[in-house]
């Protein structure tokens, strides 16, 4: 009775952990659909947009509502940059040859934060005590873990309507599924791609932000998440949003399950066993639709 | 007239062949020169553990200020292997390898990056003095010329167990610690105390490295209802478990090694958590009135690069090379590793800024006695709880 | 006046192959102009060309579209221009909707698109009913008018068209070039090229025939449309002898 009485605290400290997966998987999926490039410095970009905002609390004295929106402006830049001076700079590119550049992203945005900031983990100060919560049902719900289920689920819900209802989203579906064709459209599709990337950064900044005072802020801050954020996004099919979003929970949800009643060593492996059992049963993902895109 | 063409036969060789016939016989040491080296994480996620190997940086800096040892200069060659045993290796190698070689090693931060090198090292007959790490690899079995300083994590485990249950009265103690090396040492001198105190851990918690989402094994620990928690981890899983645990509304007495004894940081990077925390120290403390410290602690603001602090590893950093020092200076001017290792042999009960320290022949395990000390309900004031006391 | 669309001399190469040989080419507002010619003749080349849809390409010549230069121009500012293309294998975005493919094509207006997307269904009343439905359920046929009235949306002054008849079955080939000239009667100006000559010479005013990626008849369509050799290679209406590899064999097209 007992074994399974903390079922209900586990299950919510899976969706507050995949909350932050799903963010980061819909992060990369953004730039997946638009692109077709598997941004590997997603979480890197987020570790420095957390970084930014520290600097402004911290170091400018600015209040926290005032430096969110600065960091995540920030990270817009930063995404935007990245597309404009890297990506598009690759002539006729390999899809390895994109994960690369991406990868030398990483390793820039790493190295600059590890010499700006050091290696040393940092506070990230926020406004609210970790010990404040409520408790319902016996599940022990800390007011920063609430916060992050909310603000993970209306990011993805702003998300979804701007994808669906707006016509800069129907120019990134558009692009998405058929760039030349977009491009016959009169869409700009070079600029939609750049918006992507600052879309994805900003997205992938709000996880930064979340997991920032929840750990610590360090420059590997958001390789763990990242990785886990990448499984989530393959779990549900790379290039779908809703899959993107439940392959988070999922993977938030099964490890913590792992790690209470299995094995606290092994349970990192959780998503990347995921991984290859998804690839192996089903490679399109949980919710990617099939459609045979024409090159 | 023989050495000359000894001289010449050498030129010829280290012509001829290529690095690995001459690099036996690098031994480091010039006329005027005394090459050693360290490893220590500068980035990453155990990069606190870093400032060790600048605080051995500034007592080389302050030893040539003062005109070196026995007319040489010593030469510090640093490298930051970010905790990855793989960067250790061949950071190490690089330098053993290439002219003029590396007489010793000074210290390195880590048991994993250490054990990596450990064989290379020792059947090079390269010595090393006190790696940043309290492991009992480094002393089993006894290596010529290798020489421990930090006590062994194990021992401090057993003394932070024992004073949970003799002095604070807990009954059930938790053990959570890192799935490595360091985490293991201290999770086998827990269990063995509390098998010697008659009592079985409340459970037995391990973490990865690369983990970041804590909250399954803080629940776990929870649900055990351990009084208090032995927490063995890295820094920052220290500041992730404080913070799930506030979040759970767990607070047992945690108790915790020497490695996360650097109070203000701890106090720092846990966002004002970390209060009530008993931790074993194998130095002195960092503020404390005694005459070893006190001078480091006046050198330190002209030595220091802009940034540091007056903090412990920085202080190990110091307190770990300083018998190599004592060493150097017993070997004369006549330096050899074997002149080098028997003087090494020859210090007992030197006291710097660490407990004392004595070796002998077969006797490597510099130092045994630690200490165990309690910040206070603000986290920012240190109490010493225990004298220096040495577990056996 | 000048012409809305003007070709002159226009290179085009794909990697070592020159594709187009010097293509030059007219069109005023107003009318349908068809091109005709063979697999590889530089139909589809021509008009890519057009659109600046093939990089670093035309290697040279000129093309003005209203009398302004759109050689080197990027492919959506041309599409902004005024000039919508109709790719062949119609492109529809499979994964939106038929209404969504619609407001993708009116994508770089700011004005209000309503009365556009009432003038698409009543061209093509069954996008009306399939409006919400995704356009890769659509058949071939209704992919076709989706294309059609995708590019329209953009209120286009040029309408050009590659292959619209391709792989449709004769009755929605001739639906579809009935509603073309309705368009056309709307104000369009449309260039379409077509292998399906009998069709396109049915609808167009003016039509031209490719060979080897240069132009080599130029008229009325009624015209093109009495050439013997166009009869003879392009509609397939032979004279005495029935065996067409005899009498290509035995007569040559005076062009070559």
């Amino acid at each position: 009775m007992e074994f399974l009485g903390a079922l209900p605290q586990v299950m919510f400290s899976g969706i507050a952990a995949g909350a932050v997966y799903a963010l980061l998987a819909l992060a990369m999926v953004i730039i997946y659909r638009t692109t077709e490039v598997l941004n590997f410095a997603q979480g890197d970009m987020a570790m420095m947009t957390t970084y930014v905002a520290l600097a402004m609390i911290v170091g400018s004295g600015l209040p926290l509502y005032a430096a969110v929106p600065l960091a995540l402006a920030f990270a817009a830049g930063l995404g935007a940059f990245a597309e404009f001076a890297c990506l598009r700079r690759a002539k006729e590119p390999s899809v390895l040859g994109l994960i690369i550049i991406t990868l030398g992203i990483e390793m820039i945005v790493f190295g600059f934060a590890s010499w700006k900031w050091g290696g040393e983990p940092r506070d990230m100060p926020i406004p609210l005590s970790p010990y404040d919560g409520i408790t319902a049902g016996g599940v022990i719900m800390s007011y920063l873990e609430l916060i992050t289920i909310a603000v993970a689920a209306l990011t993805i819900g702003a998300l979804f309507l701007f994808l669906n209802r707006s016509k800069a989203g129907l120019a990134m579906r558009a692009t998405q599924q058929n760039r030349a064709v977009a491009r016959l459209m009169g869409i700009r599709v070079r600029r939609v791609e750049m918006f992507a990337w600052a879309l994805a950064a900003v997205v992938g900044g709000i996880a930064g932000l979340l997991v920032g005072p929840a750990t610590t802020v360090e420059p590997y801050m958001m390789w763990e998440p990242m990785m886990k954020g990448f499984a989530a996004a393959v779990l549900g099919g790379m290039t779908s949003l809703p899959g993107a979003a439940l392959g988070g929970a999922i993977i938030g949800i099964v490890e913590n399950l792992f790690g209470y009643y299995v094995s606290t060593a092994f349970k990192s492996v959780v998503p990347f066993a995921a991984i290859l059992l998804m690839l192996t049963v089903k490679p399109s993902g949980l919710l990617a639709r099939h459609y045979v895109k024409k090159v | 007239m023989l050495k000359k063409l000894g001289n010449i036969a050498a030129l010829a060789a280290s012509l001829w062949l290529p690095l690995s016939a001459s690099a036996a016989e690098l031994t480091g040491v010039t006329d005027t020169e005394i090459h050693i080296a360290q490893w220590g994480p500068q980035t990453g996620p155990a990069a606190p553990w870093g400032s060790v190997a600048r605080g051995t940086g500034m007592l080389f800096q302050m030893i040539n200020d003062a005109g070196g040892i026995h007319g040489r200069k010593i030469v510090y060659h640093m490298f930051d292997d970010q905790y990855n045993p793989a960067k250790t290796v061949a950071g190490v190698k690089e330098l053993v390898e290439k002219e003029p070689g590396i007489f010793a090693i000074a210290s390195g931060v880590g048991t994993s990056p250490g054990l990596a090198v450990k064989d290379y090292l020792m059947e090079r007959g390269i010595p090393w003095v006190g790696p940043a790490a309290g492991s009992l690899h480094w002393i089993t079995p006894p290596q010529k010329a290798l020489f421990a300083v930090y006590p062994l994590y194990a021992d401090e485990a057993k003394l932070l167990v024992r004073h949970l249950v003799e002095k604070e009265g807990k009954k059930k103690i938790a053990i959570f610690y890192a799935s490595d090396e360091y985490g293991e040492n201290g999770h086998r001198g827990a269990v063995a105390e509390l098998q010697r105190l008659g009592l079985t851990p409340a459970i037995e918690v391990s973490v990865n490295q690369a983990d970041r989402d804590l909250k399954s094994h803080l629940l776990k620990l929870k649900e055990s209802g351990a009084d208090a928690v032995l927490m063995w981890v890295n820094p920052t899983h220290a500041v992730i478990t404080l913070k799930t645990a506030a979040a759970l509304q767990f607070s047992p007495q945690w108790a915790t090694s020497s490695t996360l004894s650097d109070v203000p940081l701890m106090q720092t990077i846990t966002g004002g958590l970390w209060k009530n925390i008993i931790f074993a120290s194998f130095s002195e403390l960092p503020d404390a009135d005694v005459p070893t410290v006190t001078k480091y602690r006046a050198a330190f603001p002209k030595y220091a690069q802009q940034g540091e602090r007056w903090g412990v590893f920085f202080m190990a950093g110091i307190g770990f090379v300083e018998p190599m020092v004592e060493g150097l200076r017993r070997a004369g001017r006549n330096l050899t590793r074997e002149s080098f290792i028997a003087a090494m042999e020859s210090i007992r009960d030197y006291k710097g800024v660490m407990g004392a320290i004595s070796y002998g022949p077969g006797q490597r395990q510099g130092q045994r006695a630690v200490f165990l000390a309690r910040t206070d309900d603000t986290g920012t004031k240190v109490t010493q709880l225990t004298p220096w006391t040495e577990v056996k | 006046m000048t012409a809305l669309l003007a070709l002159a001399n226009v290179d085009t190469y794909y990697g070592p192959i020159q594709a187009l040989r010097g293509a030059s080419l007219a069109i005023d507002a107003g009318g349908i102009v068809a091109v005709l010619g063979a697999n590889g003749a530089g139909k589809t080349t021509l008009l890519k060309t057009v659109m600046g849809l093939l990089d670093d390409q035309p290697d040279k010549g000129s093309i003005d579209f209203d009398g302004a230069s759109i050689v080197g121009a990027q492919t959506e500012e041309i599409a902004r221009r005024g000039i919508a293309y109709v790719p062949e294998g119609r492109e529809v975005f499979r994964e939106l909707t038929v209404l969504e493919n619609l407001q993708a094509g009116a994508f770089s207006r700011r004005d209000d698109t309503a009365a556009d997307l009432a003038r698409m269904f009543g061209y093509f009343p069954r996008l009306m009913e399939r409006r919400d439905q995704s356009a890769g359920t659509l058949s071939g046929g209704e992919q076709q008018m989706l294309a059609i009235a995708r590019a329209l949306m953009s209120r286009p002054r040029l309408l050009m068209l590659d292959e619209p008849s391709l792989g449709l079955s004769p009755l929605l080939v001739q639906e579809i070039f009935a509603i073309l000239r309705t368009i056309n009667g709307d104000g369009v100006t449309i260039f379409l090229v077509e292998q399906n000559a009998r069709m396109a010479l049915s609808v167009a005013d003016r039509a031209l025939v490719m060979e080897h990626g240069r132009f080599v008849l130029d008229g009325s369509a009624a015209e093109i449309a009495a050439d013997p050799d166009v009869q003879e290679f392009y509609l397939g209406i032979a004279g005495e002898e029935s065996v067409k590899g005899y009498r290509r064999y035995r007569r040559k097209k005076r062009w070559r």
